[in-house]
């Protein structure tokens, strides 16, 4: 996120090159972060075609362990990340129209949503555990925890982001929107995973 | 002081003001080398790599021991011979990593997990598969066991690699020098995460977590290929642009 802070005298091409952007309308946040996020889905799909296939193999299996997923849990975890990517697109309207007290706001709003989002996740797991449901009880509980917790991970990594953004906000006079962009864009698409995987995972028949 | 007057004093004879940055160069070409005789080793002389199954019952293990004896003998002592090329390429990309405006204890923490890395992620399967055809009339449960002992090593040695990735990405989103391009960091999580997925590889016995697995191995592999191509292209890139000056000086 800051390899292109910019020194003291570095201020005027940094604000030059996103007065650019702008004009331009170019792609929200900087291109590096893109080819991260679609590098993001095609690794995703990999495991979803892997889903896909096993389940395939074992239809039945599949269904009757899918009736053991907490759909309520699943159904809450959604809407909370949904949330969560809300308050962070409204913090980058903050931040465009540099209102940085919104801006501050709605992205710690956003974080408390994320982790509020780890935290279910963690007691799901947990509930699961407790009953006797491991990693190794079949193959589609094999699924299960793989790709929630790849999720996780990435939605720890996400929760980092969103601290170094909103430290961008409060320690900068003037927080350079491609930066919390960038980092916007991430979120984003931790989002539309999860939605992918809630759907694989809790609703398909 | 001295060094400069030297340089001055005799520009036509100093090899390293002609060629500042051979050293590197050497370097940088030990790593395609060093890959494609990786390739040999593993695909062509030892197939390990794609790696058998994990499922194999125990006389078919044997039987990929003893028909394949002489394989395993040629690539893993070529592979005992040739690993410490892999430390060039280490000693490149440390170099390089020195230069960024990150701190330089990520350059070191690279350095010294690799050197670690090497042990269960390359030399230790080597051992494991070379000492199985060393005598491979042996009791064909301590077959299984060396068979399994290598391959999980190889395949399951998770944690030097994650933070290799780690330090590299975030060496490279702290560096305000742009030595190497942003995604490259971003790319490294990738590998990061290709690492973690692997993790079922010490459970399963097949589906696409086992070591042989789409995810485990065929996915993890892809990855990490476009991502030593990536890092070796950059790489070139960076020697390119370094200043002279900053060499010299």
């Amino acid at each position: 996120m800051n390899a292109r802070e910019a020194r003291p005298g570095d201020l005027g091409i940094s604000a030059s090159r996103h007065a650019g952007r702008e004009a331009k309308r170019e792609l929200p946040g900087d291109v590096d972060v893109w080819v991260f996020v679609i590098g993001e889905m095609v690794v995703f799909a990999a495991y979803f075609a892997a889903y896909v296939v096993d389940r395939g193999r074992n239809q039945e299996l599949f269904l009757q362990s899918q009736q053991l997923l907490s759909p309520g849990l699943g159904v809450v975890n959604t809407l909370v990340l949904l949330t969560s990517s809300l308050f962070v697109a409204l913090s980058v309207r903050a931040t465009r129209t540099a209102d940085a007290r919104t801006a501050s706001q709605c992205l710690a709003l956003g974080g408390a949503c994320g982790a509020a989002f780890a935290l279910i996740k963690s007691f799901e797991w947990y509930s699961k555990l407790r009953v006797g449901l491991t990693i190794s009880t079949n193959a589609f509980f094999m699924h299960y925890y793989m790709m929630t917790g790849v999720h996780f991970f990435h939605v720890v990594l996400g929760l980092v982001l969103l601290t170094i953004l909103w430290r961008e906000i409060h320690h900068t006079d003037a927080p350079r929107a491609w930066v919390i962009e960038s980092g916007a864009c991430y979120w984003h698409a931790i989002d539309l995973l999860w939605i992918v995987i809630f759907a694989l995972l809790y609703l398909m028949r | 002081m001295t060094r400069t007057a030297t340089v001055a004093a005799r520009p036509a004879t100093d090899g390293r003001r002609l060629r500042p940055k051979l050293d590197q160069w050497i370097c940088w070409w030990s790593i395609p080398i060093f890959y494609n005789l990786f390739g040999l080793i593993f695909v062509y002389f030892t197939k390990i790599m794609p790696p058998p199954s994990p499922g194999l019952t125990q006389d078919e293990i044997v039987a990929f021991i003893r028909t394949n004896a002489t394989n395993l003998q040629i690539g893993f002592v070529l592979l005992a011979l040739t690993l410490g090329l892999a430390s060039l390429s280490s000693g490149i990309i440390v170099v390089q990593m020195r230069r960024m405006s990150s701190a330089r204890v990520l350059a070191y923490a690279y350095l010294a997990v690799l050197a670690v890395a090497a042990l269960p992620g390359c030399l230790f399967c080597g051992f494991m598969f070379v000492l199985a055809a060393f005598r491979p009339d042996r009791d064909p449960r301590i077959l299984v066991l060396l068979y399994d002992m290598g391959l999980l090593s190889f395949v399951g040695s998770l944690g030097c690699f994650v933070i290799q990735y780690l330090v590299f990405a975030i060496a490279i989103v702290l560096d305000k020098r742009a030595i190497f391009p942003k995604w490259l960091g971003y790319m490294s999580i990738w590998g990061l995460v290709t690492e973690l997925v692997a993790l079922p590889s010490w459970i399963f016995r097949g589906g696409p977590y086992a070591w042989n697995g789409a995810i485990s191995f065929w996915l993890g592999t892809a990855i990490f290929v476009v991502w030593e191509v990536c890092l070796v292209v950059s790489l070139y890139g960076a020697v390119k642009r370094q200043p002279l000056d900053e060499i010299l000086a």
